[in-house]
């Protein structure tokens, strides 16, 4: 199937290097602490962030830093298919692993002993990208709560199509089979590899694309 | 301490403030240690201040203001009052509501202990007839709980 005409352009009109629209709203969430919705093109995800309080399960307190936990679910909605397991399941395991790691690596832990940040993130309307939009909107919401963080993290995905880099790939071109790669800013990258790549064409990919979308972003 | 309102600046975490060795970093601010600089750690409006004149250390601070403020967090030595939740034999649960005059966002829970009631006779204080659920009492923290 082609993803790029021969002219460069891809099957929703971008250019290779061209990212989908991105919209943002920080507070919606009344309750939580901070709270942020970010859009990236179609997939549209809302994040929630309460904390630093009290630890609820003493054994898990940590008496130098702050306790940093992460949910990543997807609404049963969110896809074409109605989905049976919004969370629980090996991928949301997975993502709310990775989303924890980076935000963890950017708190200023050390200045909250004893507390807990609960960051919770549910994907509205998927179409490629949910994992990158969850890390940028949980970063809108820490900083909405007024959670101190070394810096911003921005997180964008790239992959490689009929012998092309592209930026910002949505459902049909993530699913088509290719190798993709998410960037966020240098904190923790994260390797999806489909088929055999050379590992060289990789590496250029990821340096040349993922810091070309983050400085977008 | 003079505060310099001439321009208010909307920062964001990771942007630069300045070098360690020319300022200080206050309250949402933190020295990046690999490279000596100062870094902003919240989003909100930036403030200068002046150093006292007879510091030795003359550099400015500089924080970071935040919009949203944060619920004070009761710490060894502070004064706070707290409502007793629950009477045993030897100790009490209480939530913490105020620390010193502020009220807090979210209750902390603590524990008074028997010996930590009153100066004399420790060992012979009823907890019983000293607390009953739903009293307000006013404490000193002693220590926080591992």
């Amino acid at each position: 199937m082609e993803f790029v005409s021969p002219e460069g352009l891809r099957l929703d009109g971008r250019r290779p290097t061209e990212m989908r629209q991105l919209r943002a709203e920080i507070g919606n969430v009344a309750k939580a602490d901070g709270s942020a919705v970010f859009e990236m093109g179609n997939t549209k995800v809302i994040a929630a962030v309460y904390g630093p309080r009290e630890v609820q399960n003493k054994s898990q307190q940590m008496s130098d830093q702050a306790l940093v936990r992460c949910e990543y679910s997807m609404a049963n909605f969110s896809t074409g298919d109605r989905m049976r397991k919004p969370k629980g399941d090996r991928r949301s395991t997975e993502i709310s692993l990775v989303i924890r790691q980076t935000m963890e690596a950017c708190i200023l832990t050390h200045l909250m002993p004893r507390s807990q940040i609960d960051i919770f993130v549910q994907v509205l309307q998927a179409d490629g990208g949910t994992r990158s939009a969850c890390i940028n909107a949980a970063t809108l919401a820490l900083q909405d709560a007024g959670i101190p963080m070394r810096d911003i993290v921005t997180s964008c995905s790239a992959g490689y199509l009929n012998s092309t880099p592209l930026l910002d790939l949505n459902y049909v071109e993530d699913s088509a089979g290719g190798p993709d790669v998410t960037v966020d800013k240098v904190i923790y990258v994260d390797f999806a590899l489909n088929g055999r790549v050379k590992a060289s064409v990789l590496w250029d990919l990821w340096l040349y694309f993922g810091s070309y979308g983050l400085k977008e972003t | 301490m003079v505060v310099k309102e001439e321009e208010m600046v909307l920062v964001t975490p990771g942007e630069v403030l300045g070098k360690a060795t020319e300022v200080k970093a206050g309250k949402g601010a933190y020295v990046a240690k690999h490279n000596g600089l100062v870094y902003a750690s919240l989003t909100g409006l930036l403030r200068t201040l002046s150093p006292p004149p007879d510091s030795p250390d003359q550099r400015a601070t500089v924080e970071v203001t935040g919009h949203k403020a944060h619920g004070p967090v009761p710490e060894p030595g502070s004064v706070v009052i707290a409502r007793v939740t629950k009477v045993m034999t030897r100790m009490a649960s209480a939530d913490i509501m105020c620390v010193g005059a502020k009220s807090v966002r979210e209750k902390f829970s603590g524990i008074i202990r028997q010996q930590d009631v009153r100066a004399t006779e420790i060992d012979k204080v009823d907890m019983h007839l000293s607390f009953r659920p739903g009293d307000i009492v006013r404490a000193s923290v002693v220590s926080f709980m591992l």
